[in-house]
């Protein structure tokens, strides 16, 4: 720990805001994550005003540990006659003097509660008051779980295993009868969801569909207008939506078009690193942040179509949004751009849907299917990867500088892109190919929006904040992975021995889980 | 958009750090002239406009990293403020308009290129 005093003098503007810049200093040089560097740096600069305004004179003493920084601000003054009031916004009793500087607001000791995790006033009218305000600290880039959306149940569960093998961060594990996952390398692909044949996994969120009206806006994603058969078409599902209350659906293919041409753009004219990934895939983006933080550069700063959509058309009017598949239901939900209960899942809307449209006799609907690959634009190469074995491929490929030649990347972890989604039920392969002119959206809106926050690294992987532990950590693994079989057999409840050891490592798990291990000791003995 | 080119675009006269203007990107302004909401509102990408021209300015963007102060008017503004925004490294410019026309126009350059692709 360690201590830091300043002295502050009342009424010297001309210093006012020192002892906040200094604080701001150390914090950004002990790598405490950038937020919580601004909110200790207003409660800080609002505590020393204080003192500058009200105060003779006062201290401004910093204790910094590794988890937390406690500040005391004690000045010699005329102390507050009521505490309660002076609590409030906009209660203010500094001079003129102040108030011509911009000060004296009534939201100063207010903005230091508000940025603050512990606080404490104390005042003696005629002696002075004293501040105390603690804030915890995180280290940069610690990784702050955003969730899942892939729900468990683990009743229906037969411990088949499937969702251990496909998944492709090893975030699946199988013990006391069902699936569990290990949110921190959770990346929300819906493999697991697409590989349970029991419905032990499905992706989170309400049953049966919100209230709606006349006013309600509802996003879907296009490939769900291509999952009802061949003489179903856009068109069809349209007016059936129409019919169960949704008469306003924006569909995401020009927000989907708005992008691509966004990131074109942002290749041509802006990109600082190539090959430049196109963020169409939420899934693809936490796969990056967690397992190639190299590339984080790499992509392109815009928000996904469908969180682009909410955020946009979102205003006044309820919006419900389909999300296809859970990596889509954690970004809309994460970036606050809808309410979890205006999140709805494909199979609840396809319900609603089969009675009105399975009803009456059609003919095949006319198809003029669109070309597949993305379009061309100028001299930009553009490598359409989809699938996430490819993108896996694809990006430790990048990682390594070996895709030359390639402007920009559009990666789906979904084989087809989103028509491939776990949550839908058509052939991915033939629902893009029945995939006609995305119907128009009623008005010309759909556009990139840029992210204000920088995609940050997901320390999901990483074994210990503590770089000298985690190295120590990661040699444990490496022996105990070398005395297990190799076998991957899973029955461990691990997807494979290696992570196994790493569960061990990392008190996951007992060794004795492992079969094959007990009877190789007791050969050895 | 890039600092430089909302003073261009705004016939702003930029003051101080002018290099450092080419390289910072502005998303959104803040105009307000009370201290506590510029400090709490400010950020990397916000530009803020005020009425306020004094030398505390400069250190409250310093501390929260804002993109620059722009402040509304015409005219030269006291040279405590000047000397300030220089020693914090902070782009400092005076926009001809009143405040306003200012925001007016800001919203305008910003809002559309905040949706890049149209």
């Amino acid at each position: 720990m360690t201590t830091d005093t300043y002295s502050i003098s009342g009424g010297d503007y001309e210093k006012a805001g020192y002892a906040a810049g200094r604080l701001k200093e150390k914090l950004k040089r002990i790598g405490v994550e950038k937020d919580i560097v601004r909110r200790a740096v207003i409660a800080a600069y609002e505590a020393e005003m204080n003192v500058v305004i009200h105060a003779r004179k006062g201290t401004f003493q910093v204790m910094l540990d590794t988890d937390r920084v406690d500040v005391q601000v004690k000045d010699e003054g005329p102390g507050i006659a009521d505490i309660d009031l002076a609590m409030q916004e906009g209660f203010s009793t500094a001079p003129a003097a102040a108030r011509e500087l911009g000060f004296g607001a009534g939201m100063g000791l207010p903005n230091i509660r508000k940025n603050s995790d512990l606080f404490t006033i104390d005042s003696t009218l005629g002696q002075g008051t004293t501040v105390t305000f603690a804030i915890h600290l995180a280290p940069l880039a610690a990784y702050v779980p955003s969730g899942t959306s892939v729900r468990i149940t683990a009743a229906s569960c037969r411990e088949c295993l499937s969702c251990l093998r496909v998944c492709p961060t090893h975030a699946v594990r199988a013990r006391d009868g069902g699936p569990r996952i290990l949110e921190h390398l959770c990346i929300d692909c819906g493999l697991c969801i697409g590989s349970c044949v029991t419905g032990a996994l499905t992706m989170a969120g309400r049953d049966g569909l919100p209230e709606s009206s006349k006013e309600t806006v509802l996003i879907v994603p296009s490939p769900f207008l291509f999952q009802f058969g061949s003489q179903i078409g856009p068109a069809e599902v349209l007016d059936a939506l129409a019919e169960i209350g949704f008469p306003d659906v924006r569909v995401t293919g020009e927000w989907e078009d708005a992008l691509r041409e966004a990131v074109i753009k942002f290749a041509r004219e802006e990109a600082a690193a190539k090959p430049v990934f196109s963020p169409v895939c939420p899934a693809v983006v936490n796969l990056i942040q967690m397992r190639f933080p190299s590339l984080l550069t790499n992509v392109a700063p815009f928000l996904s179509p469908v969180e682009a959509m909410c955020r946009e058309l979102a205003g006044n009017r309820r919006t419900v949004v389909l999300a296809v598949c859970p990596s889509q239901r954690t970004a809309i939900m994460s970036a606050g751009a809808a309410a979890e209960s205006n999140v709805i899942a494909p199979s609840m809307l396809r319900q609603a849907l089969s009675p009105i449209l399975s009803a009456g006799d059609r003919s095949t609907v006319a198809r003029s299917p669109e070309s597949y690959e993305p379009q061309r634009q100028g001299e930009e190469t553009v490598l359409l990867v989809s699938g996430m074995k490819h993108v896996i491929a694809v990006l430790e490929k990048a990682e390594n500088g070996l895709l030359g030649g390639i402007d920009i990347i559009e990666p789906y972890a979904c084989e087809q892109g989103c028509f491939g989604s776990p949550l839908l039920s058509e052939d991915p392969f033939i629902a893009r190919c029945r995939r006609t002119e995305a119907p128009s959206t009623r008005e010309k809106l759909a556009k990139a929006i840029r992210r204000t926050e920088p995609l940050s690294p997901r320390a999901g992987m990483r074994l210990d904040e503590n770089m000298a532990e985690a190295i120590e950590k990661l040699a444990k693994i490496d022996a105990m992975a070398k005395s297990l079989p190799g076998k991957d057999c899973a029955r461990c409840g691990a997807p494979t021995c290696s992570a196994f050891a790493e569960d061990v490592v990392l008190g996951r798990a007992a060794k004795d889980l492992c079969e094959y291990l007990g009877n190789h000791e007791e050969q050895a003995t | 958009m890039r600092l430089n080119e909302v003073a261009e675009k705004l016939g702003a006269t930029v003051l101080t750090h002018q290099d450092k203007a080419f390289r910072v990107d502005v998303q959104h302004i803040y105009a307000g002239d009370r201290m506590s909401n510029l400090l709490s509102e400010g950020t990397e990408t916000t530009l803020l406009v005020t009425n306020l021209s004094n030398a505390l300015l400069p250190r409250v963007a310093e501390l929260v990293d804002a993109a620059g102060i722009c402040l509304v008017n015409g005219g030269s503004p006291d040279p405590g403020v000047i000397r300030a925004a220089d020693e914090h490294g902070i782009v400092l410019m005076v926009s001809p308009e009143g405040m306003f026309e200012t925001c007016g126009l800001l919203y305008q350059y910003l809002g559309t290129t905040r949706s890049a692709g149209q």
